[in-house]
């Protein structure tokens, strides 16, 4: 992992965790909106731009590698280097919420 | 009573959040945006006035994908419209958002957008300022040839003030970004 890589993705956006979260299975940008909607109970709706924007992004960096078309969507998966940026930031939020726990319990 | 209704309206570089709200306060008239062509013609025709959200992209590397870049668009309800000097167009009913529902849904990428708007349209002018008015007005004054001078010197001011406007933006995307 190089140093822009590290500078861009670590951390990352909610959105960029999210769609590599979702890309550990092959998917297509929609069907990571709706799987997201459906993981946050409504709660984060991405926005097609903001989607766009992002996949090919991380299809630069090498974070995503592109599949397969299917009706003029874009099926992508997650690569070796991905993986490794996402248990980087899924370490650094199981962090955050172990210590918040903490906290809580010590005030508590 | 007319039904088709043509306006002139121009939006610098950096002004696209101002002529989306422009087109969505004619939606809310009653005029429904049909195509913009030539030099800053909106062409409308009439329609029930409805609350219609229109949004702006900059993103060659969508115009070329236009497929699949129009596709991921319209999957999450946004109707294509077209594109115009490098943005395309998008426009989705108020009624069906839950919320007020933009294109962008984080900070990073509404920056990203501003980068791409920087690239595309103005560093070329930055160019054309630096390699083309300068030279041409410091020539024109040293002829002592006043009324070219002056209109270099015009254009300079409009040069500034896009500059200016862009280099807010910049200014206020940046600081409203999330802290890293």
């Amino acid at each position: 992992m190089n140093d822009h890589i590290r500078k861009v993705y670590v951390p990352m956006t909610e959105t960029g965790f999210y769609i590599l979260l979702c890309l550990r299975s092959e998917m297509h940008g929609y069907g990571i909106v709706q799987k997201v909607e459906q993981l946050t109970e409504g709660q984060i709706r991405l926005s097609p731009g903001t989607m766009y924007g992002s996949l090919s992004k991380m299809e630069k960096d090498g974070l995503i590698g592109f599949v397969r078309e299917e009706d003029k969507r874009k099926i992508y998966k997650i690569t070796p280097l991905g993986t490794q940026v996402l248990e980087l930031e899924m370490d650094r939020i199981g962090r955050l919420y172990r210590n918040m726990m903490e906290v809580r319990e010590n005030e508590g | 009573m007319k039904d088709k209704k043509t306006m002139i309206r121009f939006f610098s570089v950096a002004e696209w959040e101002k002529e989306q709200e422009f087109l969505r306060r004619q939606h809310q008239k009653g005029w429904k945006l049909v195509k913009i062509n030539g030099l800053c013609l909106f062409h409308f025709e009439r329609c029930q006035p409805e609350d219609v959200i229109y949004q702006l992209d900059y993103n060659r590397e969508g115009m070329e994908h236009q497929e699949e870049y129009v596709q991921m668009f319209r999957d999450c309800g946004w109707e294509y419209l077209q594109d115009y000097v490098g943005y395309s167009y998008f426009r989705k009913p108020a009624s069906q958002m839950q919320g007020e529902e933009s294109i962008f849904c984080d900070e990073d990428s509404r920056m990203d957008m501003l980068l791409r708007v920087w690239k595309g349209r103005v560093r070329p002018l930055l160019f054309i300022f630096l390699f083309l008015l300068i030279p041409n007005l410091v020539l024109a004054v040293c002829d002592k040839r006043y009324p070219t001078a002056a209109v270099f010197a015009g254009l300079m001011v409009v040069y500034l003030v896009i500059f200016a406007k862009v280099g807010r933006k910049f200014w206020n995307c940046r600081n409203s970004a999330p802290k890293k």
